[in-house]
């Protein structure tokens, strides 16, 4: 058996695997993300008190511990009947603008940036953060590192602790910002606010001035015409912490908006032999396999689908990058998943602008953070925007509020389907005749999902000291072809 | 000289929670000015965020090599895992790239970091015991830490 060792897959972490299929004439016919679930989670949560849900769903991920904070907190609301005053859902909505800005400047230069910046062909001992700081020069790397320590510090403010925040609870927020705190958080906004408009100027700068790039984007094995998702405030205009849920379809129509708790009626999960990740898809369409397009269920919940599904951003500069970006590639919806990272900085922008328009609220330093619940504890639903798509939290307690039964849909999970149909439609065109056509085009595999910024590790912190993701191609008889993969160095 | 004993992991997932465990027994035994004892979930860049300004950093986690039986205590140095360590996440780098950046960024890094980390039996099952194997190694564990820190 031939083994290739692959550039070391350093910008995808977690254990996940890719299994490429390959046809009886070698062609590749299907091809599958094989994400690890982390077991036993609901019957963890069973019997616990729901008020310990915020606190236990934030440690489920060290990336993004504050989306579930967020989306638990609703559910909370919800199960105890409760609206949080208005200052209450400010600072939440101030709390997760920053922690924004943190987790997509974080992906744009540290995962997405080293394709464009280096070329997505460049060596892999290059074609990392480091190459990245190298080329555009360490002024750039400082700006990265201020612009998470900025978030950490409003984060640390509002949350009493970073990495597992703690800040919102049922009804509203643990405590107010002060005058004080508020005008440190203005400071760091206004601050996020250049560095975003910088970050669009440099992806100006170092993928659109170039046209090998740009034609990139625009090719066919990344575009992938679906439904797509995301959050909306009344206008319909991208929102991340709250509002409806809002389904478009590949020409753009809207298809659906439901609230939090009709996402039952609208999102159904279908078990599949090789993962024990169920694959969400909408109900109302159905099933009809790995395949994009108006007859099937199958959705992406990414920047880009939260751009798709809105009519635009609620901020000025926001919204004219999100024009300019429409312009640019032809028109509503765009189906390139590449355009991925543009859709991000423009909400990178977005979170950064939000941030400074909730620190000069009047309300924001308000006191009176948190609705004190009183009512019989139920059921209820949560739902915001995480980085890499829509959160869903549901739970269901006892009267004593105690939980019986828990469903979490996380951001990842929404986007199984389309990155297995984009690693297909990327694989078809490097894997001919049961051969790999190069080694270095693997990367393009690679870019085709990481476009979607996946999480694979969802909550692990071990040291994996194992192969993080591997690619497997297998043969029509499923006889194992190919490992590509890094072993142990 | 100013010592970080940083517990990594996650306190419901099983044995990704012994570097937890071991934190809090060192804090039970030692109260020293020179020694900040933490835990955090984070790995690349919020690592390297957590260990600028100190002098020496003591990292205390959970590992799956696949090459010892669960409870083999490892002693490693960043250096080992060049090219191999997957510090925690999807969304950030390793820890060597991280310690990278930090130096060309000129921050103030740790002159040593050393890592022990217990073979695990159990990262992915949601749980706040230990398993029993994990379990034996925290007071060996623990000894290591303290004559680390009197080294």
């Amino acid at each position: 058996m031939k083994k290739i060792s692959i550039d070391p897959i350093t910008r995808l972490e977690g254990h996940g695997r890719i299994d490429i299929f390959l046809d009886e004439e070698g062609e590749v016919a299907n091809a599958y993300l094989v994400i690890p679930e982390l077991r036993g989670f609901e019957k963890f949560c069973q019997g616990r008190p729901v008020e310990e849900l915020p606190r236990i769903t934030a440690r489920i991920c060290g990336v993004c511990p504050e989306a579930h904070l967020m989306a638990s907190a609703k559910a909370c609301d919800a199960v105890y009947h409760v609206d949080p005053p208005p200052a209450g859902k400010k600072l939440r909505e101030l709390f997760y603008s920053a922690f924004y800005v943190a987790d997509h400047t974080t992906h744009f230069y540290i995962l997405g940036a080293p394709d464009f910046v280096m070329g997505p062909d460049a060596d892999p001992a290059v074609r990392n953060i480091l190459g990245v700081i190298a080329k555009v020069g360490v002024e750039t790397g400082g700006k990265v590192i201020e612009a998470r320590a900025r978030s950490l510090d409003i984060i640390k403010m509002l949350g009493a602790r970073t990495v597992h925040p703690i800040g919102a609870i049922p009804g509203g927020m643990s405590k107010p910002l002060s005058a004080e705190e508020r005008v440190d958080v203005e400071e760091s906004a206004r601050w996020m606010v250049d560095f975003a408009q910088f970050t669009i100027q440099l992806f100006n700068d170092l993928v659109l001035a170039n046209k090998e790039y740009v034609d990139l984007i625009l090719s066919d094995p990344y575009t992938l015409p679906t439904y797509y998702m995301g959050l909306v405030d009344d206008k319909n205009r991208v929102n991340f912490y709250d509002g409806l849920v809002r389904v478009v379809d590949p020409e753009g129509e809207e298809l659906v908006k439901y609230a939090p708790a009709q996402y039952l009626d609208n999102v159904a999960e279908r078990v599949e032999p090789w993962t024990y990740v169920k694959i969400p898809y909408l109900k109302k369409i159905g099933w009809k396999g790995f395949v994009g397009g108006k007859d099937s269920g199958v959705y992406q919940a990414t920047p880009l689908s939260r751009l798709n599904a809105a009519d635009g951003m609620a901020t000025p500069l926001a919204q004219a990058e999100y024009e300019r970006m429409y312009e640019t590639l032809g028109g509503k919806p765009v189906h390139q998943t590449l355009a991925t990272h543009w859709a991000r900085i423009i909400e990178l922008l977005y979170a950064a602008e939000r941030l400074l328009e909730l620190t000069m609220d009047p309300e924001i330093t308000d006191r009176n953070v948190r609705t004190i619940p009183t009512e019989t504890p139920t059921e209820g639903v949560g739902i915001v925007e995480a980085p890499r798509g829509t959160l869903t939290h549901h739970y269901v307690t006892d009267e004593q509020g105690l939980v019986t039964e828990c469903n979490l849909i996380v951001g990842t999970t929404n986007n199984i389907a389309p990155m297995s149909i984009s690693i297909r439609q990327a694989a078809q065109g490097l894997i001919k005749k049961g051969e790999v056509i190069s080694e270095g085009l693997l990367n393009m595999v690679e870019m085709a999902f990481r476009a979607y910024d996946p999480c694979m590790s969802c909550a692990t912190h071990a040291l994996p000291g194992r192969m993080p993701l591997e690619v497997r191609i297998l043969d029509s008889t499923g006889q194992l072809v190919e490992r590509l993969s890094q072993g142990l160095a | 000289m100013k010592t970080l004993v940083l517990g990594l992991g996650n306190s419901i997932l099983t044995d990704d929670a012994v570097g937890f465990a071991v934190v809090e027994e060192v804090r039970r035994r030692i109260d020293r000015e020179d020694v900040t004892l933490s835990q955090a979930s984070v790995g690349g860049l919020g690592l390297l965020e957590l260990v600028v300004g100190y002098d020496r950093v003591i990292i205390l986690d959970a590992i799956q090599t696949g090459l010892a039986a669960p409870g083999y205590i490892h002693r490693l140095t960043p250096d080992e895992f060049r090219g191999s360590l997957r510090a925690a996440s999807s969304h950030d780098v390793s820890l060597t790239t991280a310690l990278e950046i930090g130096r060309q960024l000129s921050k103030d890094l740790p002159k040593e970091i050393v890592i022990i980390a217990v073979e695990a039996a159990d990262v992915e099952s949601f749980g706040e015991e230990l398993t029993p194997t994990v379990a034996a190694t925290v007071p060996e564990v623990v000894e290591l830490t303290l004559q680390e820190l009197d080294r």
